[in-house]
């Protein structure tokens, strides 16, 4: 009994002290996910499916840690700036490109760099779709855009806050139509809903799977998706694009390491995730919260990252600074 | 009626069943503790335990976050009547005179006047949340900005209630409040403001971190400067139960305490937290010996008790009959309802009766539960004051520390928390109030973003806030408040305050001494 201790304590001991050997194995310790939202949130909702697939794959623990504050900055931060040995992981969300873009606007000193994290494989995204009221008038984004062009600045909308991915999808479409919406910023997705349901809104851009159930209950009229494709749960709802709008947008959700991050093991939680994903448990965890997996690997990932970041720049630096525009 | 009755049935019969009840046992027994963990309130609660609650079935798992909500708020007074600590947010205003009656003694019925006022108050408002969740929560909705302006400027006129001393004294420290309510992103342009570097203030400040250093610390602090220790106080058993007079005062309380906290409970964002502030200021109002009040009034206990815990139930009305998200700890539950592939929404309760019935009857039997076990925890919980002061409150301090941590693993609010101790402490030595601080810290931040919410919806127009029924009701109700009060100054008649002035106050620091 004794001895079984001692080897079991030995065991435990060589697992957790990292050997001298050159080709280290990995992992020998618990890889933890960082959500920088909280609990219940969207991106805390993606990393409890993929941390627990990935623990089967790795057959060694992957946890989900929520460090949040300042609109996910505080977390994302964290994993920017923690060692880069793949024990340290994030799950992003778009917001990740949006927090240093408007650092440099407001010429604040960046929390974190983007080209701090490295891309290991993008999990889902889902294209906001625009919802109106469905007292209010409009039935297609052409009597939508037509009515909002003769009232500049008087149809609203509610968003989860300044600068954050709502405002930035509404903000695409009214350059891209060419009008003039109200915006009321609230502090969440949440609020920004009940704002529209309320009827203090008239409009609303947001993820599918929050609004479906009040669509179906038949408050809130859908008009069209950022997609590049149509949304599956709604076949009849075009695109923007199909509409001749060349706008797209996506609520994604991402995984990242800290850059710097050795290529082997980045190789390994490449192919753990890419195994993850394929796992029934996932799958089925993905169905219930109506979220369709978008699965891409780190170049692809890179790719459509690239040209995310890009998009919410343009937006961000469109919108400038709130107060130079009396 | 028989619908609803057969409906209950069901409910019962899914609420009874073993598993379901195991859980409901366990959420108020774990809601009991974070509500007792000082710093540690129901949301950080409901958060870290979320997660464990994915591996279990959609009902249970509702059941025991609900468990978690409501069990809080009955374990959230014991700290703040015995010492001085709110255990959560909505226990601010139980410190107040629930610490007066401790130290008076009467720890035990204040324990047991909390508990009892929290079981009426959770009991009959579940009867609310049954009957009329479907017509109230459209009314609900209808609170937008300009709506929750007004009412938050209700909230701020408790303040005239808050204090007992020096009315600017008082104006000073809400002004206190209020600026580092500032503190944080502007909400309307992406701003930081006063940040000084540090990404976690972005967000702005915390309640809890700051309501438990302003009143635990401080307390802890000036005891620790008195030259003779406090006496150990000796709970005696006949001491537990509240006296006839006790029961007489608070019956009224707990029933008015009812119906506030289910009314402000139901509308969506966050005006739960104020509901104890307002449920305070109105027992003070409507008593006949408002100098009692900050000097052991049970009132002051049962009121805001019986207040938050009905509040509780008001919160679940737009969510169970809606599928809103109308406040941070009904988001997490509906999370946790979409990880078990229910889509929230307006036909919920016709698509999920299992759920819904299943829900309201645990909450019957939740409440049950907590009553059973809360009070003969009375007996120990007082007993916790016979431990003498170098042993209790290093440990109390511990606590405190752990509690502020955990809420979001952040070393910067047990910062704020100590700083805000030693602030406490200063303030206390000069004889002002720190109540009204937490009041405007707690205001400060909604009253902005809703103000400046409605002034973006009415491109600039105040007219919003008289052109909207429910918007200017309220301003028209808080401005014949505001007037009253002010009558005695106009009038010069013998206004209680300065019956009061009159009155010798003791000292600091020397008020619990026999």
């Amino acid at each position: 009994m004794r001895i079984r201790l001692l080897a079991t304590l030995l065991l435990l001991y060589l697992a957790l002290v990292p050997g001298a050997s050159a080709q280290e194995p990995f992992p020998t310790r618990p890889i933890s996910l960082v959500a920088p939202f909280p609990p219940g949130g969207v991106a805390d909702l993606m990393a409890r499916p993929v941390a627990a697939a990935m623990e089967k794959v790795l057959k060694s623990p992957a946890v989900v840690v929520n460090k949040t504050g300042a609109a996910g900055a505080v977390g994302m931060s964290f994993v920017a700036n923690s060692k880069p040995d793949g024990y340290t992981l994030l799950m992003a969300l778009s917001s990740i490109s949006i927090i240093p873009e408007a650092d440099k606007l407001f010429d604040r000193k960046p929390a974190y760099t983007m080209d701090q994290l490295t891309p290991v494989a993008l999990i889902s995204a889902d294209p906001t779709i625009l919802v109106v009221r469905a007292d209010r008038p409009w039935k297609s984004v052409k009597e939508f855009v037509e009515d909002a062009k003769k009232r500049p600045g008087e149809i609203s909308y509610s968003s989860s806050g300044v600068y954050g991915t709502l405002h930035m999808a509404m903000e695409m479409l009214s350059h891209a139509a060419g009008i003039k919406l109200k915006h009321v910023p609230y502090g969440g997705a949440g609020p920004a809903l009940t704002a529209i349901l309320g009827g203090h809104v008239d409009t609303l851009a947001s993820g599918p799977a929050v609004i479906l159930p009040h669509i179906k209950a038949g408050k809130l009229r859908p008009l069209a998706g950022w997609g590049s494709k149509r949304v599956a749960a709604l076949p009849d709802l075009p695109t923007f694009k199909e509409l001749g709008y060349d706008i797209e947008f996506y609520i994604w959700a991402g995984v990242f390491a800290p850059t710097g991050t050795p290529d082997p093991i980045l190789k390994k939680l490449r192919d753990t995730v890419r195994q993850a994903v394929q796992e029934p448990d996932f799958k089925s965890a993905m169905t219930k919260l109506e979220t369709p997996v978008a699965y891409l690997d780190a170049p692809e990932f890179q790719k459509f990252w690239d040209k995310d970041a890009k998009m919410l720049a343009d937006a961000i630096k469109r919108v400038g600074r709130i107060e130079e525009k009396k | 009626m028989v619908e609803t009755l057969q409906n209950l049935y069901l409910g019962f019969s899914i609420a009874l069943s073993p598993s379901v009840l195991i859980y409901a046992f366990a959420g108020c027994i774990i809601g009991t503790l974070v509500g007792i963990l000082p710093g540690v309130g129901p949301l950080a609660g409901i958060s870290l335990l979320l997660p464990a609650s994915f591996g279990l079935n959609a009902t249970t798992a509702m059941v025991l976050l609900a468990g978690i909500y409501y069990g809080a708020m009955y374990g959230g007074s014991t700290t703040s009547i015995l010492m001085r600590i709110p255990g959560e947010a909505a226990s601010v205003m139980t410190c107040i005179d629930g610490y007066a009656m401790t130290r008076k003694g009467r720890a035990g019925p204040a324990l047991a006047i909390a508990a009892i006022g929290s079981y009426f108050a959770g009991t009959v408002s579940v009867v609310g949340l049954m009957l009329l969740a479907p017509p109230l929560a459209s009314f609900a909705l209808r609170f937008g900005p300009p709506e929750y302006v007004a009412l938050l400027l209700l909230g701020l006129l408790a303040l005239a209630y808050m204090s007992g001393g020096s009315v600017p004294k008082a104006l000073a420290m809400a002004a206190l409040g209020l600026l580092l309510g500032m503190i944080g992103i502007d909400p309307m342009t992406g701003y930081f403001r006063f940040h000084y570097g540090l990404v976690e203030l972005g967000d702005g400040i915390g309640v809890v971190p700051v309501a438990v250093g302003l009143f635990g610390l401080s307390e802890i602090l000036l005891t620790a400067g008195q030259s003779t220790p406090p006496a150990v106080m000796k709970p005696r058993l006949r001491e537990l139960l509240p006296s006839r007079q006790e029961w007489r005062d608070s019956v009224w309380s707990i029933g008015r305490g009812t119906v506030l906290g289910f009314l402000i409970g139901i509308i969506p964002g966050s005006a739960h937290i104020i509901s104890s502030f307002v449920s305070y200021a109105v027992e003070r109002r409507l008593s006949r010996h408002p100098e009692r009040f900050g000097h052991g009034a049970v009132e002051g206990v049962a009121g805001p008790e019986s207040a938050n815990n009905s509040a509780t139930s008001g919160a679940f009305v737009p969510m169970l009959a809606l599928g809103v998200p109308s406040g941070p700890i009904p988001a997490v539950m509906l999370a946790a309802m979409m990880v078990h592939g229910i889509s929230p929404g307006p036909l919920l309760i016709m698509q999920q009766p299992d759920l819904f019935w299943g829900f309201i009857a645990s909450m019957y039997v939740g409440n049950v539960v907590l009553l059973i076990l809360n009070l003969p925890l009375v007996g120990i919980f007082v007993n916790l004051l016979r431990i003498p002061y170098p042993f209790l409150y290093p440990a109390i301090l511990v606590f405190s520390v752990v509690g502020v941590y955990a809420v979001n693993g952040s070393v910067v609010d047990v910062w704020i928390m100590a700083v805000m101790g030693v602030l406490g402490y200063l303030l206390r030595k000069f004889e002002f109030e720190t109540a009204p601080i937490v009041l405007g810290l707690v205001l400060a931040p909604m009253l902005e973003m809703s103000l400046r919410q409605s002034l973006a919806l009415s491109s600039g127009s105040y007219a919003v806030f008289v052109t909207r029924p429910i918007a200017a009701t309220m301003l028209g109700l808080g401005l014949a408040i505001l007037l009253l009060s002010l009558r005695p100054v106009f009038t010069r008649g013998l206004d209680w305050r300065r019956r009061l002035g009159l009155e010798s106050k003791p000292s600091l620091g020397e008020e619990g001494k026999p």
